[in-house]
C-alpha cells in the first residue's frame, strides 16, 4: 500500500496555490502514517482553520475541520473519549500560536498522545497576508508593511518548555527526514510536535523577495542547520548566523503521557 | 515502470526540476490547453526507480513524488508489449 490510497483522488487537484509546501507536508505525514501501518478506521486527523487545516478534506479517513485554534482541543476530546485511535493534528501556526497558542501549551502540559504536525508558513496565508506570531523580524506582510518589529515565536522551544515529549523541526525541502520525524512522532507516546517550515510563494514570498516557490525553498536549504552543528558551535564559542532555521529532532524524552493506546 | 506527470494535477512551480539528482525534470515551454505550463521529462529513463523499482521491490529515491505538492508525480507499469528504452550513461 502506498500513501496515495490515502488520498482522496475525487477531490484533487486541491485549493492549495502553485508551489504551496503544505501538499509536502500532507504526502510526508501520509507516508509516515503508512509506514507506520495504521489502519483508515482507527486514525483521525483534525484540524482548524486556515491554508494548512484544509489538509484532512483531502484524505480519505474520518476527519475534523473545527473552530479557529480549537484543533487540539478537539482532539484531546476524541483521544479521551476513544485512547484506541491515532489521532494527527494539522494545524498552521496562526491557529497554533495565536489564536490557539493557550490549548497547545496545555496540550503540551497534559502530554496527550497525539502527533501534531503544524505547517509553519509564517504569514496568515488564507485571509490575505497579515503577520502572524512567527513572521520574522522585519518581514513584510499587509499589517506590517515597513517590516515586523516584533521578535517572532519559536514554537518548538515553546513545546519544549511546557512539557512536549517529541519536538523537532524540518522544512518542506527535506521530505524524507520530515517523514522520518513524524513516524517517530506517531510511535512516541505523548505529545509529538513537529514543525514543518513550508514556503508561501503567494502572501509571504511575493513581499519578501521570494515570488517563486524555488526561491524560498532554495533559502530553507542554504539557512537550514542541524541541531547537533549548532550545538557543537555553541560549544566552541562561534557565532550562529542570525537567519539560521534550526532543524533536526530537539527533544526526546519520557514523562508520563495521557491517553495511551491501551 | 514509466514516469508520469499528471497534466491535470500540476499546477507548474517546478519543484520537481530543482530536487531530481538526475535532473530530469526540465522547465516546460508551452502552456497546455488549462494555461500551465508543465514540466518536461528529459529522457525519463534515466530515473532509478523506473528501472529498478520492481528489482528492489520499493521504491527508490522518489524525492520529486514526495516533494510534488500536487500529488502530480507517479510511476505506472508499462502496457503488456509496450516498447521500453534504456539509457545508459558513463
Amino acid at each position: 500500500m502506498t500513501y496515495t490510497d490515502w488520498l482522496r483522488a475525487d477531490r484533487l487537484p486541491h485549493i492549495y496555490c502553485a508551489g504551496c509546501g503544505n501538499g509536502t507536508v500532507i504526502n510526508c505525514t501520509l507516508n509516515a502514517v503508512v509506514q507506520a501501518g495504521l489502519k483508515k478506521e482507527e486514525t483521525v486527523f483534525v484540524s482548524g482553520i486556515g491554508c494548512s487545516s484544509r489538509a484532512p478534506g483531502y484524505i480519505v479517513t474520518d476527519s475534523l475541520h473545527t473552530t479557529h485554534g480549537r484543533a487540539l482541543a478537539f482532539a484531546t476530546g476524541i483521544k479521551m473519549a476513544n485512547p484506541a485511535l491515532s489521532v494527527i493534528v494539522f494545524t498552521g501556526d496562526g491557529d497554533l500560536a495565536a489564536i490557539g497558542g493557550n490549548h497547545f501549551i496545555h496540550a503540551c502540559r497534559r502530554n496527550i498522545d497525539l502527533t501534531v504536525v503544524c505547517m509553519n508558513n509564517m504569514i496568515y496565508g488564507m485571509t490575505g497576508g497579515q503577520g502572524s506570531p512567527t513572521t520574522p523580524r522585519m518581514a513584510l506582510s499587509t499589517t506590517t508593511p515597513y517590516g515586523s518589529a516584533e521578535p517572532a515565536f519559536d514554537l518548538c522551544e515553546l513545546a519544549i518548555a511546557a512539557g512536549a515529549n517529541y519536538v523537532s523541526r524540518w522544512t518542506s525541502y527535506h521530505v524524507k527526514e520530515l517523514t522520518r520525524a513524524i513516524l517517530a512522532g506517531l510511535r512516541t507516546p505523548g505529545l509529538s510536535f513537529i514543525e514543518a517550515m513550508v514556503q508561501c510563494p503567494t502572501n509571504f514570498g511575493r513581499r519578501n523577495r521570494y515570488r517563486q516557490p524555488l526561491d524560498q525553498v532554495e533559502y530553507f536549504k542554504a539557512h537550514g542547520m542541524l541541531v547537533e552543528k549548532v550545538r557543537r558551535m555553541q560549544e566552541e564559542g562561534r557565532e550562529i548566523p542570525p537567519d539560521t532555521i534550526v532543524l533536526g529532532e530537539l527533544a526526546r524524552r519520557n514523562r508520563p503521557a495521557m491517553g495511551v493506546k491501551p | 515502470m514509466k514516469l508520469v506527470i499528471d497534466e491535470k494535477r500540476c499546477k507548474g512551480c517546478n519543484l520537481c526540476t530543482m530536487v531530481c539528482p538526475y535532473k530530469i525534470y526540465k522547465p516546460g515551454k508551452k502552456p497546455n490547453e488549462r494555461g500551465i505550463v508543465v514540466p518536461e521529462l528529459d529522457r525519463p529513463e534515466r530515473c532509478p526507480n523506473c528501472r529498478l523499482q520492481a528489482l528492489y521491490g520499493r521504491t527508490l529515491c522518489g524525492m520529486c513524488q514526495m516533494i510534488c505538492p500536487d500529488q502530480a508525480i507517479s510511476w505506472v507499469d508499462e502496457k503488456p508489449g509496450e516498447k521500453k528504452k534504456v539509457a545508459i550513461e558513463f
